[in-house]
């Protein structure tokens, strides 16, 4: 009987009960909030060096009411869009085909991985002597950034898809073309996606080692600049604003990933 | 005979790199007549599998011909299709789609495939699972798929590579009998390499022993028993007779 009762009250889940996971961790997010504009209270930290939401909050207010914030973003928008658009072009292709074809795989693996091992980020200045300071020059150092996990990414999917699978569109009578369209692009398709999302972290990072060498505008440069004059509430602004933009496209990848790959529920 | 299908002579090694090449078949004969359903039983590795991918077009003998309607088979082609032990259904494909596969592959237009599919889906038993994807399905609903897609194409000969091995016992009981109902809808010619003697018995026209690795025919039992093949049929004495009788004629080709 009581087990009954118990059985019935789980139904319908509550406001609560449903987003419990999201509600938890907005909680944590208030309370370092909290925590963080709290701590002024105790330590009297010098306010040129260290800053609190509420004057991060006021400096918000500045960057909106001026135009500045939307017009640095835009203008970083420009190169990390391209370099991440060129990135997929080349890296999807360049990882197929090292991952079908074993020589072509031998043969570029070790240059790969010695590229996606060293710190790229310091190359950087010599990308901006190469290809200057506009648009073009951050874009490289975006896509050499984040062209890697798509390459290895699609080169594994490739390795992995299921032989059986191959065999099954050959005997029905598929040619190599059809190998690509029916199999290996649907098996590699999550692994681009995942890519993807580690992709978009690294691609940030890019735009904004780029805007800190060489630039006039972005949202990398305000954060050097309002660094360098000691305006520390926007400087922790600009900084935030890309932190929650990394984490709205992580998470929208994540979410359209669910959404995209429903015969991936069961795996 | 009548030569519908003809082995003459098979020969094939395998030759995998930095290991000790594998004789999967050597001198293997074999003759199948249209519309029986013949099965092949041996022990683990004696190329019965393998032949059915060299009638399939998959694999080239060293030596020997296979010959379907006197032509040598040079690859696949729409006259065969195999059913696969596990199954080789696309993931990211309902089953509707799944089923369609081979039309697809031949640029048949889509509302023929559908009609096809949805005729299919009703034959195998899957009527209102048409939208699901393969993961949300069991074992047998699988290979049911398996077979709706490998009857899509309407091909003569339908090869069945242990078709019903990854699949518990009570559903592969019954999808014996499922296979014997589509078997006489259909009036295809079923090859069918399994492990199970009963099975091959309860199911076939034919069945042929192989021997051991490099595998040729050992000996082929003719089955006498009545259809449409009943249940009960497996308790009779006949059954049990050629049971123990091709049983006798394998267990020295298996070296446990």
């Amino acid at each position: 009987m009581a087990e009954q009762t118990i059985l019935e009250t789980t139904g319908a889940p509550s406001f609560a009960a449903r987003y419990r996971n999201v509600l938890l961790g907005a909680l944590a997010v208030v309370l370092f909030l909290a925590a963080w504009q709290a701590i002024f209270l105790v330590v009297p930290f010098n306010p040129l060096f260290m800053s609190k939401p509420s004057l991060i909050a006021a400096g918000y207010v500045d960057l909106i009411e001026s135009g500045d914030l939307f017009n640095d973003l835009t203008v970083s928008a420009v190169p990390f869009f391209l370099g991440l658009c060129a990135a997929v072009l080349i890296g999807v292709p360049l990882g197929i085909v090292m991952g079908w074809r074993p020589r072509v795989g031998y043969a570029l693996d070790p240059l790969m991985t010695v590229f996606y091992a060293s710190p790229l980020v310091a190359l950087a200045p010599l990308l901006v002597i190469f290809f200057g300071v506009g648009v073009s020059g951050k874009a490289i150092i975006v896509f050499s950034l984040s062209v890697f996990p798509f390459i290895f990414n699609a080169c594994a999917g490739v390795r992995a898809v299921d032989r059986l699978l191959i065999n099954v569109v050959r005997s029905l009578g598929g040619g190599e073309w059809d190998l690509y369209r029916k199999v290996i692009f649907p098996s590699v398709l999550p692994y681009i996606v995942a890519a993807a999302r580690i992709a978009v972290g690294r691609a940030l990072i890019g735009v904004l080692v780029g805007e800190f060498f060489a630039a006039s505008e972005g949202i990398g440069f305000a954060i050097s600049r309002f660094g360098d004059l000691f305006a520390i509430d926007k400087m922790f602004a600009c900084i935030l604003i890309v932190m929650v933009i990394a984490v709205v496209l992580t998470e929208g990848i994540r979410w359209a990933e669910r959404a995209a790959f429903p015969w991936r529920a069961g795996q | 005979m009548t030569g519908y299908i003809q082995g003459r002579n098979v020969s094939l090694t395998f030759r995998p790199p930095n290991r000790a090449p594998v004789r999967a078949l050597g001198g293997f004969d074999i003759d199948v007549e249209e519309g029986e359903f013949l099965s092949i039983v041996g022990p683990s590795g004696c190329g019965k599998s393998t032949f059915l991918s060299i009638l399939l077009g998959l694999v080239k003998p060293d030596s020997g011909d296979v010959l379907m309607h006197g032509k040598k088979i040079g690859g696949p082609g729409s006259d065969r299709a195999m059913v696969f032990q596990e199954f080789g259904l696309l993931p990211w494909r309902t089953v509707a789609h799944n089923i369609e596969l081979g039309l697809e592959l031949k640029r048949v237009p889509a509302e023929k495939r559908r009609a096809v599919s949805e005729r299919l889906v009703a034959l195998v038993g899957l009527a209102g699972f048409e939208q699901h994807y393969p993961h949300e399905l069991s074992g047998g609903m699988k290979q049911r798929v398996g077979l709706a897609r490998a009857l899509a194409t309407d091909p003569e000969v339908l090869l069945m590579d242990e078709p019903f091995a990854a699949l518990d016992a009570q559903t592969r009981d019954l999808m014996q009998v499922e296979l014997l109902r589509i078997w006489r809808e259909a009036k295809k010619t079923v090859l069918f390499v399994t492990h199970q003697i009963d099975e091959a018995i309860y199911l076939s026209d034919r069945v042929m022993v192989m021997s051991k690795r490099p595998g040729r025919a050992k000996r082929i039992f003719a089955i006498k028993l009545p259809r449409p093949r009943e249940y009960e049929m497996r308790v009779t004495p006949e059954f049990n007779d050629l049971k123990l009788e091709i049983w006798n004629t394998l267990k020295d080709e298996i070296a446990a």
